[in-house]
C-alpha cells in the first residue's frame, strides 16, 4: 500500500513537472526521452563506481587479512554509506564528461571556423 | 561499446531491479525460494551462530530472532546443552554473554549453556565448536542461523565433523514498504555472495 503510495506522489509530481517545463520554461516534449537516457547513463555510471567501491573493499580485506593479523570484517561492505559516496562520484564523472565535451565541442567548432 | 552506451545498459538494468525489488513481493519470494527445510530431531547440542550486537551490548534483530528459536528448542527438549557464540564489536559486550543471560532468564541451567566469543567468521565458528564439543562428545547439532546463512554455514560445520541438522530461525513475512523489501533483498544478496566466497575458496 505505501509502494502504491509512493509511486501515486512520484507520478503527480513528476506530471506537475512535465507541465511546469513544457508551459512556463517552454522545454521540448521530445527530448524527455533524451532526458531519461542520460539519468540512466548517470545511475549506471554510479552503479559501476559502487561496484568498483565494494570490490576494492573486499580485495583489500582479504589482502588485510591474509597479510596482517589484523582482522577486518568483511561487513564493512554493509553501510549505506558506499552508496552515497558513488552517487557522489558517479555525478561528478558524468558532470565532468559533459562540461568538457561541451568545451570540447567549442574547440572543434573555432577549429572550423564556425565560431567566433 | 561507447562509454554511454554501457553506463546506459547498466542503469536500465539497475533501476528496473530497483522497482522490481522496491514495489513487487520480488524479495520475498526469493527468501522463500532460498528457505531451508527444518529438521527438528533430537540431538547433542543446539548450535547457535553469531550475527551482530551493538557496541552498547543490545543484540540485532537477526541475533534475537536466532537467540529466541535456540531457546524454545532447548525448551522442547530437542537438545541438552546450548552453545552461544558471538564475538564483539570494537571492545564492547560480547554478542555470545549477552545471549547466554537471555537464556538463563528463560530458565536454561547455567551448566547447559557453553559460550564462545573468539570466531569472527562462520568457518572460525565451527572450528571452535568442534574443540569445544570434543571433551563433551557431541556429535549431532541443531543449528541455528537464517536459511541464507545456512546454505554456507551448514557444509562447513559438516566438514568440522557433526552431523548438521537446520534449525533456520527466519521469521516469513512479506515486507510491504519498499525500504523493508530493499533491505531483505539486500541481505539475500550478501549471503548469496558470501556463499559464493565459501564455494570458491573451498570452505563449502
Amino acid at each position: 500500500m505505501i509502494g502504491i503510495f509512493m509511486l501515486a506522489l512520484a507520478a503527480l509530481t513528476s506530471v506537475a513537472a512535465y507541465l511546469l517545463g513544457v508551459r512556463r520554461l517552454g522545454l521540448e516534449p521530445a527530448r524527455l526521452g533524451a532526458a531519461i537516457g542520460r539519468m540512466l547513463e548517470t545511475v549506471g555510471a554510479v552503479l559501476i563506481f559502487l561496484a568498483a567501491n565494494l570490490l576494492g573493499a573486499v580485495v583489500l580485506v582479504m589482502a588485510l587479512r591474509g597479510v596482517t593479523d589484523r582482522f577486518v570484517s568483511i561487513y564493512v561492505t554493509d553501510d549505506a554509506v558506499w552508496l552515497s559516496l558513488a552517487l557522489l562520484q558517479g555525478l561528478v564523472f558524468q558532470w565532468w564528461r559533459a562540461v568538457s565535451g561541451k568545451k570540447a565541442d567549442r574547440l572543434l567548432l573555432e577549429e572550423r571556423g564556425n565560431l567566433g | 561499446m561507447s562509454l554511454d552506451r554501457a553506463f546506459r545498459w547498466t542503469g536500465l538494468v539497475g533501476v528496473a531491479l530497483f522497482f522490481a525489488t522496491a514495489f513487487t513481493p520480488l524479495a520475498h519470494a526469493l527468501s522463500l525460494w532460498m528457505a531451508v527445510e527444518p529438521e527438528l530431531v533430537p540431538s547433542d547440542a543446539i548450535v547457535v551462530l553469531g550475527a551482530t550486537v551493538s557496541q552498547s551490548g543490545i543484540l540485532s534483530a537477526e541475533s534475537t530472532r536466532r537467540t529466541n528459536h535456540a531457546i524454545e528448542l532447548y525448551q522442547k527438549g530437542l537438545a541438552p546443552r546450548l552453545i552461544l557464540l558471538g564475538g564483539t564489536r570494537e571492545g564492547g559486550v560480547h554478542e555470545a554473554e549477552i545471549r547466554a543471560k537471555a537464556a538463563r532468564l528463560h530458565s536454561i541451567p547455567a551448566e547447559a549453556i557453553i559460550t564462545e566469543s573468539r570466531a569472527r567468521t562462520t568457518r572460525e565458528e565451527a572450528a571452535r565448536v568442534r574443540d569445544l564439543a570434543r571433551s563433551r562428545g557431541i556429535r549431532t547439532v541443531l543449528l541455528v542461523t537464517n536459511s541464507g546463512h545456512m546454505a554456507r554455514a551448514r557444509p562447513v560445520f559438516e566438514r568440522a565433523g557433526f552431523e548438521v541438522r537446520a534449525a533456520p530461525s527466519d521469521t516469513y513475512f512479506a515486507p510491504a514498504a519498499p525500504q523493508a523489501r530493499l533491505a531483505l533483498m539486500r541481505g539475500l544478496l550478501q549471503e548469496l555472495l558470501g556463499w559464493l566466497y565459501y564455494r570458491i575458496a573451498g570452505y563449502a
